[in-house]
């Protein structure tokens, strides 16, 4: 019977312990056998799971022990021994991405929930509660390190697919890499998931390497179908803004002379953007400039220049006019010179801003052209901005608060609006009698 | 303490590490510089400092008196006394979680710290004032507050007689009320004990506490109003640029945790005052742990400085 415990169904150690009870205070000592039999049964378990998905993770011997031993640790540690079984094989691919990160090993936790079919929430939960048990140091991959291992997952040899929509892991991985960095530098991975920027940069990287219209026909579904990786629902928004970035590049391309570039058209001049990347930035950056200086000679009708700004704070100007215009070109333009004045002129319009605070930007073209006076965050937007800022949330309308003490009298009126009437407590009570009859009768 | 006493008075019971000048008055016209002499490691620092005019030790060991209107710069160094023009930049300084630099810091003439800019003398220990700060005030967004109204309660029978509460025993065993005004939600138990969340100011919460004893008073148990307290107090604000939360998480990391994969913003654990901060790249900062306004205030003067270093990388 020791160590054969039928556990049919998913139940948490625990509950199952609280059932036997009864029986275990009278039979304390062979029940305490039997549980911690049950328990060596799943720690055996566990460390199986740790050793598979080393395993396929090719970790080395040495990471593949340092896992076992976190495992071991932290499962009998007072905060795991009793926690639901399936958190016990949450708590083994943690285990593994933990010994990972110590190593610099790059692995991305999506990985780990794809491979443990897990909910990322819990995996999450359980890798924080783990690390903090354990008092482990685990410093999380940068983007960069897990785009390598990322790349690799893509079956685009040869051998697996057609030699017109092949390529080379190493090309796919220097091309992707440079529109990573890209994508940095223009906000769009601070604060976001790593894996559909990932994803996104290697198809636009593919694409881009031999933009023929074999290739620039693939849609980011078909393209992940093809190279045999799981598809993601935000990939595509990362591509449309990353294909945004590069329109706003694409554009200063001199030998362009004001031709529109669309993200259809810009694939195939991603080459030359990444190339002369530095000097179309810089580019961009100072006719972003002198457009937005033409368009402060304009009254603004409405102020609130700074992006995303609330309309309870108010930015002094020592703040802003603390930033020098002058910035290296691989910086992102943060605010812009001429905002000061604006600052200086009054008091928020609070109406005003929250209403456009909620209005999408109306095209990657804008920032650098003439903006409507009528919009007043569009004009005074920075060329690149992190998307959470440019697509402000609608925020309601504050309602000025009102001075209170605390301490003022309750009138009695208001209080007896809370209370229902008796007639209404006789109906409430009919009706529940009605409905409670009405369910019986099914 | 309630409000009105920290209104009146609201340095003398600060610990000397997070000594500020009053948020609501005029740094310069009405100063009034009291520590209290808890820290006792304080102390020696700066007894030992040159800063030791007896009139500032003086006023070390009595925390509680305060100091008045006038301002006593006798503790200050020669060259530097009277001159108005100078300070330290106190947003260099305003590092609390290096244990050594906050000693130091807790403590300066608050009158010389009024001067944006100008920073020709560097006081042992530089306060920060209104002027020379962010210039951004978090706003409060939700408090949390308990009281006791001593007697049990029959929930069924508040569920049954009051038209704003919800009871659902199966799922959670207390009574869900709502009011309107102030727009507020408590939780009722059956001990006696009620939670009451949603206000947007200390004052708001204690009268929406008090409305709610008052209804159930009203329900006909013999409510009273005990040890009524603040338990968390939430807020937020915006520094209006965007912010490399990974630079942040490198330079403070064990302070901070960010994990992009899990939560967008960045996890920003304040020593003292003892304060979450979840900073996001847009810039938008939420404060939460506290349980004074104070505290809040404190740890986004304290923050600022920091976000500002990671605006333009």
């Amino acid at each position: 019977m020791v160590g054969t415990a039928p556990f049919p169904c998913r139940t948490t150690d625990y509950l199952f312990l609280t059932q036997c009870e009864g029986w275990i205070s009278q039979n304390a000592v062979y029940f305490n056998h039997v549980w911690l039999a049950i328990m060596y049964h799943f720690l055996q378990t566990g460390i199986h799971r740790v050793r598979a998905l080393c395993r396929i993770l090719r970790l080395t011997f040495l990471m593949e022990e340092t896992a076992e031993t976190h495992f071991k640790q932290a499962y009998e540690h007072p905060n795991f021994i009793r926690v639901s079984l399936q958190k016990k094989e949450v708590l083994a691919g943690c285990c593994v991405l933990a010994t990972c990160r110590q190593h610099s090993w790059p692995i991305a936790m999506g990985t780990i929930c794809c491979l443990l079919e897990a909910n990322p929430r819990l995996i999450g939960v359980v890798y924080q509660e783990m690390v903090k048990t354990l008092k482990i140091e685990a410093p999380p991959t940068s983007i960069i390190n897990l785009l390598e291992t990322h790349c690799q997952a893509y079956k685009l040899s040869p051998q697996h697919v057609h030699e017109e929509l092949s390529e080379s892991s190493k090309d796919l991985t220097k091309r992707a890499a440079v529109l990573l960095e890209l994508a940095a530098d223009a906000w769009l991975v601070t604060g976001r998931q790593p894996i559909p920027i990932l994803t996104a940069s290697i198809f636009l990287a593919w694409q881009s390497l031999k933009p023929t219209q074999t290739r620039l026909k693939y849609t980011l579904a078909r393209f992940c179908q093809m190279a045999k990786v799981t598809k993601s629902s935000i990939a595509p928004k990362r591509v449309t803004e990353l294909k945004e970035v590069l329109c706003k590049l694409g554009q200063e391309l001199p030998w362009l002379r004001g031709d529109e570039v669309t993200p259809q058209t810009v694939i195939q001049m991603v080459d030359d953007i990444l190339n002369h990347r530095l000097t179309l930035l810089r580019r961009a950056l100072s006719s972003h400039e002198e457009a937005l200086a033409s368009e402060s000679v304009l009254p603004p009708s409405l102020e609130d220049s700074i992006p995303g700004s609330h309309t309870n704070t108010t930015c002094l100007e020592g703040a802003v006019s603390s930033q020098t215009p002058g910035q290296t070109p691989k910086d992102p333009f943060v605010g812009e010179p001429d905002t000061v004045s604006v600052q200086q002129q009054g008091d928020v319009d609070l109406t005003c801003t929250v209403v456009m605070e909620g209005l999408p930007h109306t095209g990657p073209g804008t920032d650098s052209q003439h903006s409507q006076p009528s919009v007043p965050n569009s004009g005074k937007r920075s060329l690149f901005e992190p998307p959470s800022v440019r697509y402000a949330k609608i925020r309601r309308v504050l309602v000025p608060v009102v001075e209170v003490t605390g301490d003022e009298e309750i009138s009695d009126s208001e209080i007896d609006s809370y209370i229902r009437t008796p007639q209404e407590i006789r109906d409430y009570v009919e009706a529940k009698e009605a409905l409670a009859s009405s369910d019986d009768e099914f | 303490m309630d409000e009105d006493s920290a209104l009146d008075d609201p340095i003398a019971n600060v610990p000397v590490s997070t000594l500020h000048v009053q948020y609501f008055d005029d740094p310069i016209a009405n100063v009034s510089v009291s520590i209290s002499g808890t820290d006792c490691q304080c102390q020696g620092d700066y007894e030992s400092s040159q800063c030791s005019g007896p009139s500032y030790l003086s006023s070390l060991s009595q925390p509680e008196k305060d100091v008045g209107k006038d301002l006593d710069l006798s503790f200050l160094p020669e060259e530097t006394s009277g001159n108005d023009a100078s300070n330290a930049n106190v947003t260099q300084d305003s590092g609390v979680f290096d244990a050594c630099r906050q000693e130091e810091s807790a403590e300066t003439d608050p009158k010389k710290v009024a001067m944006p800019g100008a920073s020709t003398f560097c006081p042992m220990t530089p306060v920060i004032p209104v002027a020379e700060s962010s210039g951004i005030i978090p706003m409060l967004q939700n408090i949390v507050s308990t009281v006791n109204l001593a007697c049990p309660l029959d929930l069924k029978s508040i569920a049954l007689q009051a038209r704003n509460a919800e009871y659902n025993p199966k799922r959670f065993d207390a009574v869900i009320m709502r009011i309107l005004e102030p727009r507020t939600t408590a939780l009722i138990f059956s001990s006696g004990k009620m939670v009451c969340t949603g206000a947007k100011s200390e004052e708001l919460c204690h009268l929406a506490t008090r409305k709610f004893a008052r209804v159930v008073q009203k329900l006909g148990f013999p409510a009273k109003f005990l040890d009524f307290k603040i338990h968390n107090m939430v807020a937020s604000c915006d520094v209006c640029f965007p912010i490399r939360l990974e630079g942040l998480l490198l330079d403070h990391q064990q302070f901070s945790s960010y994990v992009p994969e899990l939560f967008p913003g960045l996890i920003y654990r304040m020593v003292k005052p003892r304060i979450v901060l979840m900073i996001f790249v847009s810039g938008k900062v939420v404060l939460t742990g506290a349980k004074e306004r104070r505290e809040i205030y404190d740890a986004f003067e304290n923050i600022y400085p920091i976000l500002k270093g990671f605006r333009k990388q």
